[in-house]
């Protein structure tokens, strides 16, 4: 273990303990308790791993098995984002869950079908693929939830906005370093440690402060406007779209 | 080597989105009274500006090219062309940003309601979405071959945005007003007939 990712580590574990504490002190524990448990399981399997580590130096026998719960932890702090996120949103949450839900519905099978048709296959030899492809499902369920909200224009609180940013970079960061790894092949080892602990320390530290204390998510105020001149505009919208299909009908021979 | 495009496509669109995502503005509070009457206005400018029947038609009219070119020096021609042009380009500019409009407006309204259908939804997106791209490739083609290079176009442009009408018209259904019961509303009914 390199000199600077032993400090990554350190410094991870040490952030890793003040988002824990903080959850407390802050009273967000309550509110997020998926992200709290996510943050815990890692905190625990990364310590456990430490002292492993100074005890006897082979330690890549548990590493894959702690990056599975992680990983499987990780989907529930998705899950989690989505339910804040479309709080009155039930269409869109729905969409969000059912993205994610075939997404990983697909890499299960597909894992399935290769342990089935070829004899070689293996998953416990193959555990980077499985976390690659599982990364990518988690990819495409973060970049559903972004585009949903960016698209109907949605506000996100403080808390949410730094779990989405500071996951989304350490879920980009292990795509790249994961597929890198699997085709450049063990030169890319080294580089490969830098990039996750470094990805991953760098999203703890969003985490921190983002979620230093609690901050409900922004609720859309309701019309100022009195309900009778509400439905005047509305009763104009329908009257003046149709008005243009009867221009469009009038200008262009269809 | 078609996993490792995909694995990277798929990271470098996931940082992409969350850099527009850090960049994002804070949402507008859709339904304050500035924001409804905006939504009149560009609802008036959609009315009168998006395809006014007579304008399109004089625009991409083809018999005015053919007198020009049978009657009019070569000078005048050009000239006719050159302005020709700028006036299509700007009725395209105007076309996209109506649609631009009617999109936000919709957006804008649409995230207030929780059971959205999503069938409309996805339409309409794809819809906006094509239409927004038919305009852009219209205004390519008028602006490097010219007004009448693509009539086809422009009548593809037209039959989108009437969809695109027909299918807002549906979503904005839960804006409908309450049609008032023709016997309550009849003068007779007050006892006030002539």
């Amino acid at each position: 273990m390199g000199i600077y990712i032993q400090t990554v580590w350190l410094g991870g574990l040490l952030i890793e303990c003040v988002i824990l504490v903080r959850s407390v002190l802050g009273r967000s524990l309550a509110n997020y308790p998926f992200f709290y448990l996510y943050v815990a399981s890692v905190f625990a399997a990364s310590m456990a791993l430490y002292v492993i580590a100074i005890v006897s130096p082979s330690t890549h026998g548990l590493y894959w098995p702690k990056q599975y719960v992680t990983l499987f932890l990780g989907c529930g702090v998705i899950f989690e984002v989505s339910r804040h996120v479309f709080a009155r949103r039930v269409t869109l949450d729905r969409v969000a869950r059912w993205t994610m839900l075939v997404t990983f519905g697909a890499i299960f099978l597909s894992v399935a079908v290769q342990a089935f048709f070829l004899p070689h296959w293996n998953v416990t030899t193959n555990t980077a693929d499985l976390e690659r492809d599982l990364r990518i499902a988690q990819a495409i369920g973060l970049m559903t939830i972004l585009l949903l909200t960016g698209y109907y224009g949605i506000g996100i609180g403080k808390n949410i906005k730094g779990m989405i940013l500071g996951f989304g970079i350490y879920v980009g960061a292990s795509v790249f370093s994961l597929t890198l790894r699997l085709f450049v092949g063990p030169r890319f080892n080294p580089v490969f440690g830098v990039i996750q602990n470094t990805a991953y320390l760098v999203a703890l530290s969003i985490w921190m402060v983002a979620l230093w204390s609690y901050e409900a998510e922004p609720t859309e105020k309701p019309p100022s406007i009195s309900e009778g001149e509400y439905q005047l505009l509305a009763g104009r919208t329908q009257e003046i779209l149709g008005s243009i299909n009867d221009h469009l009908d009038r200008t262009v021979p269809r | 080597m078609t996993q490792l495009i995909i694995s990277l496509l798929v990271g470098v669109a996931l940082l992409v989105f969350l850099y527009f995502f850090v960049r994002r503005s804070k949402p507008s509070a859709e339904g304050s009274a500035q924001q409804l009457r905006e939504a009149r206005q560009t609802l008036d400018s959609l009315q009168f500006g998006l395809l006014p029947n007579d304008l399109v038609h004089r625009i991409f009219a083809r018999e005015d090219l053919e007198y020009v070119l049978s009657n009019a020096p070569a000078d005048v021609q050009s000239l006719f062309l050159s302005e020709r042009k700028d006036i299509a380009l700007g009725w395209v500019r105007r076309v996209r940003g109506a649609i631009l409009e009617l999109m936000r407006f919709h957006r804008g309204h649409a995230r207030l309601y929780a059971q959205l259908s999503l069938a409309t939804e996805t339409r309409l997106a794809l819809n906006f979405a094509s239409l927004l791209a038919l305009c852009r490739f219209l205004q390519i083609a008028v602006y490097l071959r010219g007004p009448y290079a693509a009539p086809g176009m422009v009548r593809t442009v037209a039959a989108t945005a009437g969809r695109v009408c027909n299918i807002s018209e549906q979503s904005l259904q839960f804006l409908k007003v309450k049609q008032l019961d023709p016997l309550n509303n009849t003068p007779s009914s007050h006892g006030a007939s002539v």
